[in-house]
């Protein structure tokens, strides 16, 4: 008994020493305290963290966005009004990791603001915390519902589902007459889920005929199945709230069976990835997007042909949202003057009629998006505005 | 419809089948559940899409380079990841099992870096062809994924029930220490075993490329697991069981989409095991097990 | 001078090395007795939703919400692991590996309940609530010197310190009693055992079912200190992270988990910057592992090396220190 308690103490007293000893290298900070200054020339210096999911299965995310990141980075620094030092951090998709990470960022780094993490439900976990020690934080590719609503602090640029699932839906119906559909969904991921939630919704909201309701799972790759189901029933059109690399293999065994009803997506299945995987098969998708790379724009057309050169291929919308978010913080660090956490969140607060990539783009009172998003088909193998 | 979701059930179930013959040659042989078996699944998948896709080479360069390849994984995987466990003194009957899953995260994450997390198409004109009987449209690899599974099973009960190589296997799968008394060369037959059952994982991951059109680093996973429910539902090491097993998941699984909730298809599988394996632990068409 | 040293990324990574060690710990007592459970997860994840839905729907105090969260695993861990006592080994590992993945599908199916995949958002945190109803008795953090989310990660970890630090102690006591000795015999030869007169039964699933328990008490305390759950946290992937714990420390002694669990949590945490190799160094370390040292890092005899180490040392250097301890 004495013996294991000693044990015990022993174990204790070494644990916290450990931890204190830890604590000690990363001695000079304490929270909140300002780090830029206006130096002779005005510029304004910040540290900016990123969190972003560079490991896993989602990498491709994290890559795109962190591409989009730099070029920005180098743009605003070479035009000399605002310095911005990125320091990136890695979540692996994971809501634990995540918030490590921002605490990292927070506490040890210093940073005025963050921008990321990918996913909602990490933005779930890091929103609440970083609103509370009163650091900005902004999602470039967080579309769930209820983000902005997380806290003051808390921000995104990527258009929300509820706002893009509607307007491609508005659209088709539109075009095409329909009444009945169907909705097919991957319901074990939050992404795909909560655009599932605004499609039904929405459907019901139009008054539309739902005729069946399915569902398919991570690492499925036979969607026979339910796709059979769903011919069976005869929609005019399907709701597929699917992330591409899913989707467009949906859609690949749904024309091979013979269902050539058009397909509407949510904004996971918006890439140009859709045409590579799935050929012919990808045509007559819909999605509603805040990115249109064929855009008839002169600072589209620059950022393209700028991101092509640096990355050797065509930016997504990931990339974009996270090259137009830096413009947005740079804007905000100019407003502010100082690189001061809550003078820059009042500023970004303020940030009105910017005109970016994605085309004009302001905050509503809760620090969610207001934009008109696009409506995009794809036809012949390309994606083109849908009238 | 009825006869679509059943072409597609068999189909979905003759693959599950070849997966699950690989565990259950394991399994038989060295009574080990091998865990990678869904990754050596995958990687042959992977190597079909990119001599097809990238490298245009014809489907049947890609299907023995898939084959040759996953029986290499399979030697290596016996090499550094089973062989040193045996004879071993001390070691837990669980050290393989878990050994493997340390190989499954490996081929997993490596797969990540070697082909990128995203889908790959399979571009193969063959898994375009179709014909029509009556309204049902089948597709040529539809049938041809279950000629295979079915050429497979017939092929390794006879393999294990006449030949000389599969006499000597089923004698080491009896007691090992008494067949290499009597002079089988246990050694290359449990080599052998491995090769064998990974090839066959490699056969299974190309035809499912074509069957679905998709390859993904995930995929090793779901069809590892589904595997595994297989040879518990069909009985550890039974050939027959292993081919059934499949079948009746592959039925379970289109059918529960079709009259039920698409979102407890994963479930059905292990809710099934664990029901099994209460009930009637040596499986549907198992012997009693021995202890 | 404290406060400034006092780092939430610091603390959050030890809160979490904290809960991983109890994680650890929840597979090592079936193992124990021989019984490989990949249920961990599962039972978690149980605890956790359990707590979770009791603490945001009725207001339950957190304690409560805990409690009953790990009552529900035991509860769950007993009625699994009572048929499952005539399964073997391999047979034991996968049906627990299967009832991980049904309870998962059935936290993703039952969105009235748990919001599917969309997850629990709005769990009542730990530190948050402990720090509100401190408050409450106009007690300031800033009167020791400290900010809010210092004062939030330290009552944290100090909580979870002691309930470690307790949890250890406890199955330290446990490996040394009657219990302990028949967990011991059981894993060693069962049949053997049964002749000696222990009821396997029992002892068995009470092994399973305390792991259960602990398992179950990890996933609550994690639901309200990340203040989020979803399903994909209790995964598959979990399960076999845990494992990982238990097999790379090493499974004999219960400073196995608890090593391998601080070890490996704090591994990636350090190398950061090679985090995309991070699961290939997990698959390789577990072959390596299991062809080199089976039985993990630590084990009886490494213990009893160290022990006549620092024997001879406290010789060496006086009885002084052994009045303060």
């Amino acid at each position: 008994m004495k013996v294991s308690l000693k044990k015990v103490a022993q174990f204790s007293v070494l644990s916290s020493l450990l931890v204190l000893a830890a604590c000690g290298g990363g001695g000079e900070q304490a929270t909140g305290e300002k780090e830029g200054q206006a130096a002779g020339g005005g510029v304004i210096t910040a540290d900016i963290g990123v969190i972003s999911y560079i490991s896993g299965p989602g990498a491709a995310y994290g890559e795109a966005i962190t591409s989009g990141l730099k070029l920005a980075q180098k743009e605003i620094n070479a035009k000399g009004d605002v310095e911005i030092n990125l320091l990136i951090e890695d979540s692996a998709g994971k809501q634990d990791q995540a918030l490590t990470a921002a605490q990292k960022l927070m506490n040890s780094e210093n940073v005025t603001a963050i921008i990321g993490p990918t996913l909602s439900t990490e933005m779930n976990v890091v929103g609440p915390e970083a609103d509370l020690n009163g650091v900005p934080i902004m999602g470039t590719s967080t579309t769930a519902e209820g983000i902005p609503q997380l806290g003051e602090y808390v921000f995104r640029n990527s258009i929300p589902e509820a706002l893009a699932i509607p307007a491609s839906m508005t659209k088709a119906i539109e075009k095409y007459g329909a009444k009945k559909v169907a909705i097919l969904y991957g319901n074990d991921d939050v992404f795909t889920k909560s655009g599932f939630d605004t499609m039904k919704k929405a459907a019901e909201d139009m008054d539309l005929e739902i005729l069946t309701i399915e569902t398919f799972q991570k690492g499925q790759s036979d969607y026979n199945a339910q796709l059979t189901k769903i011919k069976g029933m005869n929609p005019d059109l399907i709701l597929a709230s699917a992330l591409y690399n899913e989707g467009a293999v949906i859609m690949d065994q749904a024309r091979k069976m013979g269902i050539d009803v058009p397909f509407v997506g949510g904004n996971g299945f918006n890439s140009p990835e859709v045409i590579k995987i799935a050929g012919d098969a990808a045509n007559g998708l819909i999605v509603a997007t805040p990115w249109y790379g064929e855009k008839d724009d002169s600072k589209v057309k620059e950022f393209v042909s700028k991101f092509e050169e640096e990355y050797g291929k065509k930016p997504d919308q990931f990339a974009a949202q996270a090259y137009d978010a830096l413009y947005i913080y740079a804007e905000a660090l100019k407003n502010a003057g100082e690189a001061d956490r809550d003078a820059f969140r009042d500023a970004l607060a303020q940030v009105k009629d910017f005109n970016g990539i994605l085309g004009n783009f302001s905050f509503d009172d809760e620090g969610d998006v207001v934009m008109d998003p696009t409506v995009l088909i794809i036809e012949d193998g390309q994606f083109k505005e849908f009238n | 419809m009825l006869i679509e979701q059943l072409i597609n059930g068999l189909t979905l179930g003759s693959i599950y089948a070849i997966v699950a013959l690989g565990f259950t040659l394991v399994f038989g042989v060295l009574g080990i559940i091998n865990m990678a078996h869904g990754e050596i699944f995958m990687f042959g998948a992977f190597i079909g899409v990119i001599l097809t896709t990238s490298l245009q080479a014809p489907l049947w360069v890609a299907f023995m380079s898939a084959i040759v390849i996953t029986a290499m994984m399979g030697f290596l995987l016996e090499k550094f990841a089973l062989r040193p466990l045996r004879n071993k003194q001390g070691v837990s009957h669980l050290a393989p099992l878990i050994s493997t899953i340390g190989v499954s995260i490996l081929l997993e994450n490596l797969s990540h870096h070697l082909f990128g997390a995203g889908n790959h198409p399979f571009r193969a004109s063959f898994a375009q062809i179709s014909f029509e009987i009556g309204s049902v449209t089948i597709y040529l690899v539809q049938l041809v994924i279950f000629v295979i599974s079915v050429i497979l099973m017939m092929a390794l009960s006879f393999w294990l029930g006449k030949t000389k190589a599969g006499k000597a296997l089923r004698a080491t799968a009896e007691n090992l220490e008494t067949a290499s008394l009597l002079g089988v060369d246990t050694k290359r037959i449990i080599t052998m075993t491995v090769i064998i059952a990974s090839a066959m994982g490699g056969i299974a991951g190309i035809l499912v490329g074509m069957a679905f059109n998709s390859v993904t680093p995930q995929m090793g996973l779901s069809m590892g697991l589904k595997g595994l429910a297989i040879i518990i539902l069909g009985g550890m090491g039974n050939v027959k069981g292993a081919m059934a097993g499949g079948l009746i998941l592959g039925l379970a699984e289109t059918f529960i989409v079709v009259y039920g909730d698409s979102g407890y298809r994963d479930a059905i599988a292990f809710l099934a095991i664990i029901i099994i394996l209460l009930i009637r632990p040596q499986g549907l068409f198992g012997q009693k097990i021995s202890a | 001078m404290l406060a400034e040293l006092i780092n939430p990324y610091y603390l959050q990574v030890a809160s979490f090395v904290l809960i991983n060690i109890i994680l650890g710990i929840s597979v090592y007592i079936p193992l124990s007795t021989g019984q490989l459970s990949l249920a961990s997860a599962g039972f978690m994840g149980m605890g956790a939703y359990t707590s979770a839905l009791l603490t945001i729907h009725f207001e339950l105090p957190i304690v409560l919400g805990i409690i009953a969260g790990t009552l529900v695993a035991g509860i769950m861990g007993v009625l699994i692991g009572i048929p499952t006592l005539r399964l073997q080994g391999v047979y034991l590992a996968i049906v627990t590996l299967g009832f991980g993945e049904v309870i998962r599908v059935l936290f993703v199916n039952w969105e009235s309940l748990t919001k599917g995949s969309v997850g629990l958002s709005g769990i009542p945190h730990m530190g948050r609530e402990i720090l509100a109803s401190l408050r409450e008795f106009g007690f300031n953090p800033q009167s020791l010197g400290l900010q809010n989310n210092q004062f939030i990660f330290l009552t944290i970890f100090f909580l979870l310190l002691v309930i470690t630090a307790f949890i250890i102690w406890f199955f330290r006591r446990q490996h040394s009693s009657r219990v302990g000795r028949a967990f011991a015999a059981i894993k060693l030869d069962e049949k053997a055992a049964e002749s000696m007169g222990i009821n396997i039964t029992y002892y068995k699933v009470l092994a399973f079912a305390q792991g259960a328990v602990i398992a179950g008490f990890a996933g609550a305390l994690y639901a309200h200190v990340l203040a989020y759950i979803s399903p994909a946290d209790f995964a598959y992937h979990r399960a076999v992270e845990i494992l990982v714990f238990t097999v790379f420390g090493g499974s004999e002694v219960i400073w196995g988990p608890v090593f391998g669990s601080l070890f490996l949590t704090l591994m990636p945490e350090v190398l950061r910057f090679i985090s995309e190799y991070r699961y290939m160094l997990y698959g390789l370390i577990i072959i390596i592992m299991m062809a080199v040292r089976p039985q993990g890092l630590i084990d009886v005899h490494l213990l009893e090396l160290l022990k006549s180490k620092t024997a001879k040392r406290r010789q060496k250097y006086g009885a002084g220190n052994q009045k303060s301890m």
